[in-house]
């Protein structure tokens, strides 16, 4: 069984194979660069303290030179659905021509059959995510080391979520082929599945999946130690008696404030007052991880159960 | 020849939401012959097949095909049923040494030498991929895949539907051959009736989602005379025998009836028609005249 | 070796076309004794009907004492196989030569009278009580 569950996945596969390798072969050039530039710059050694002096000069300079192109990577995280939802296509496609009524009567029973094709397909998911996130945190290294690693788009390639990701993305597909036995439709409600969820998780409810953390700094005072590389959901600035004042700095404000601009912005004012920030501290990163990995992971296997009853107990 | 039927069904019915597609259905289809299964379009062959082969589950009834039931003994019975479903699906991408490669490795009992000798008569190279194959051809592989097998008993349904008359032949002739070789009961569904008389012995019709008639093809001809005569109603001879079919014109009537006994009626002339006109009136009932065990029994008896 | 042909539309079973035609082949000389018949696969493919006809005529050949059948070898042409009486044969030419007269006299064609054998010679199926 598993050579013919190979065999029928074989194109899909090498498909997926082929999406990576081109990932590869577009992200290896600039990943190296990148590497060598924070190498030549002595970027190493300022991991921590990326604020003061000469190591917050070079830092600001090596992430605005790379900061754009991590920007576009950050779509790239599309691919774990893509490949997804791919690798649930010859299971849907078996089911819309019809293919596995020969299977069938060829003296294999249906569970094998199932448990041959999904677990193979699963067993496709996993690697492919694994290869696509040793690719990612292999390339954005020097940036997270710089900058941490808790920011949207940056998470979402880091640690194991990709796993979670992928694994949902074939679930869907796979769930919705066995409901409607048609490639297409459940292909796209696949991908649009996921591409909806991943939108929902990654702008509401990643930050609720932890209780946040806040913290309250005098402005003449450096931010505290627990805010380095943390993901900052918020951040306002107030009056010595704590009502919200205004400052003439952008981008500190509101949602995802850039408060390593503070230090710049004030060493050109002269303000007295307090600074508050709602955030999940970079210590968060792992229980955060598990937590969404879990909930994809969670919800992907419930999607690949259905679809494999739906496929075992329905009609021929 | 065995005993045990090499399938039998008894009050067998399937339903898929509120309609039945197959209902009431008895028969016993002999181990060694060659049976038409005969109908128009949704009449139920194709549901008849696969609840045998246990692609689908009985909604009331029961199936047994060898003596066991395809639900409850699939890894017992699917070894010996070889299964071509409507449309020869094949996978398109696979080429056809790749498929028997699937026969092989899915089936415990395979003679892969006979299923390549056999591709090799049909003049297809083993490389070639299935999907670029004509339907004729196509319908050759899925055949050879149901009868590397060895099975006991093979269904195909509706296998030369969509062929042209020579790849009909040829596809015939492949299946009679296997019969001649190995003693393989053949049960096949088709809605084109010419050609049955040949190549069958034995008739199943089923139209409106009933068994109509299942018999030796041999009983058949005999057992049903077209009655002529003056025009009159049939009610005399409807008390004593079936009628299939009657039609009238200003001066004549016919009927088409079954039985087993001599029309003791002077006014009526009897005539023997040929099968096909036979299954054709029979289609044009639809409804049910007889359990279809007694015909079975009858036809044995007579 | 004979070549076996069928005539969907006769009306005559399959399996006593192929008796009759071996009987014809037989009487004509196509057929020696000690010649083998097609085998049931290689008829069965030739004409696409049921093997179980062609056993069922071959059966009857041998039943009839035209034909033997060898296990595992064939089936082939006895050696005795009756032949004729040539006088009953002329006798019942010369008989039917007068009847086809009286026929023609009637008003009768071929067609006619082929009908008419063929509606007398076969038996009834149901039969008619007068």
């Amino acid at each position: 069984m598993i050579w013919v569950a190979w065999r029928q996945q074989r194109t899909e596969s090498l498909i997926a194979a082929g999406i990576l390798a081109l990932l590869a072969v577009l992200l290896v050039p600039t990943g190296l660069d990148m590497a060598s530039a924070y190498h030549h710059a002595g970027l190493t050694a300022c991991a921590g303290h990326e604020a003061s002096g000469s190591c917050g000069d070079a830092v600001r300079a090596f992430v605005s030179r790379f900061e754009q192109i991590g920007n576009v990577i950050a779509w790239l995280t599309l691919v774990p659905g893509l490949i997804g939802v791919l690798l649930a296509a010859p299971f849907v496609l078996q089911l819309e021509h019809g293919t596995h009524r020969l299977d069938w009567t060829q003296s294999v029973t249906r569970g094998r059959w199932i448990g041959g094709k999904l677990g193979l397909a699963i067993a496709a998911a996993l690697l492919a995510a694994l290869a696509f996130t040793l690719l990612m945190v292999w390339w954005r290294a020097p940036l997270v080391h710089l900058q941490g690693r808790m920011e949207p788009g940056i998470f979402d390639s880091e640690g194991v979520v990709v796993f979670g990701y992928t694994l949902f993305a074939l679930g869907l597909a796979l769930a919705a082929g066995a409901l409607w036995r048609r490639a297409v439709p459940s292909l796209v409600v696949g991908f649009a599945g996921y591409f909806a969820a991943r939108l929902f998780v990654e702008t509401w409810l990643r930050q609720r999946l932890l209780s946040s953390h806040t913290a309250t700094w005098a402005l003449d005072r450096a931010a505290p130690a627990n805010l380095t590389h943390a993901w900052v959901l918020t951040g306002y600035p107030s009056d010595k008696s704590g009502h919200v004042a205004a400052l003439p700095c952008p981008g500190i404000h509101g949602p995802g404030p850039r408060l390593t601009l503070l230090p710049k912005c004030l060493a050109t004012q002269d303000v007295a007052g307090y600074m508050h920030a709602i955030y999940h501290p970079a210590s968060s990163f792992w229980a955060l991880q598990g937590l969404e990995t879990g909930l994809f992971g969670g919800v992907a296997v419930v999607l690949i159960a259905f679809a494999a009853w739906r496929t075992h107990s329905h009609a021929a | 020849m065995s005993s045990v039927p090499a399938l039998r069904t008894d009050d067998l019915g399937k339903r898929y939401g509120s309609t039945w597609a197959l209902r009431g259905c008895t028969l016993e289809i002999p181990t060694g012959s060659v049976t038409a299964l005969v109908g128009p379009n949704g009449a139920g062959k194709t549901t008849l097949l696969q609840l045998a082969v246990g692609l689908s589950r009985p909604t009331c009834g029961s199936v047994a095909v060898l003596g066991r039931s395809p639900q409850e003994q699939p890894r017992e019975l699917l070894p010996r049923i070889g299964f071509v479903a409507q449309e020869h699906p094949l996978h398109r991408g696979f080429t056809i040494s790749e498929t028997l490669e699937l026969g092989r490795r899915l089936n415990p009992r395979w003679d892969g030498d006979a299923a390549r000798e056999r591709i090799d008569r049909v003049g297809l190279p083993l490389g070639q991929k299935v999907g670029k194959l004509s339907g004729g051809q196509q319908a050759q592989v899925a055949l050879t895949l149901a009868l590397a097998k060895r099975p006991e008993l093979l269904l195909l349904d509706e296998p030369v539907a969509a062929l042209d008359p020579l790849a009909r032949r040829e596809f015939l002739n492949s299946v009679l051959e296997a019969v001649s070789e190995s003693g393989v009961t053949v049960v096949l569904s088709s809605h084109i009736v010419a050609d049955l008389e040949r190549v069958c012995d034995h008739l199943v019709i089923l139209a409106g989602a009933h068994t109509q008639l299942a018999a030796p093809i041999d009983g058949i001809l005999a057992s049903h005379p077209l009655l002529t005569g003056p025009r009159s109603d049939a009610a005399a001879v409807a008390r004593a025998h079936d009628v299939i079919r009657e039609s009238h014109t200003a001066r004549q009537t016919s009927l088409l009836v079954r039985t087993d006994r001599h029309v003791y009626d002077a006014s009526w002339e009897s005539h023997e028609i040929d099968l096909e006109e036979i299954v054709l009136a029979y289609l044009g009932q639809g409804r049910s005249h007889f359990p279809a065990r007694e015909t079975h029994a009858e036809a044995v008896a007579g | 070796m004979i070549e076996f042909h069928l005539e969907t539309r006769s009306g005559v079973p399959a399996y006593l076309q192929l008796v009759q035609q071996v009987r014809q082949a037989v009487r004509l000389g196509i057929l020696q004794p000690g010649d083998q018949l097609p085998t049931v696969k290689e008829v069965v493919t030739r004409l696409t009907i049921n093997p179980n006809t062609v056993l069922r005529a071959y059966r009857q050949l041998d039943h009839e004492g035209l034909v033997e059948g060898r296990r595992g070898v064939g089936t082939f042409v006895g050696g005795d196989a009756p032949p004729l009486p040539p006088d009953d044969v002329k006798e019942l030419r010369s008989s039917l030569q007068r009847w086809i007269a009286r026929a023609r006299a009637a008003g009768l064609d071929e067609e006619n009278m082929a009908a008419l054998f063929a509606d007398t010679v076969r038996p009834p199926v149901i039969s008619k009580v007068a």
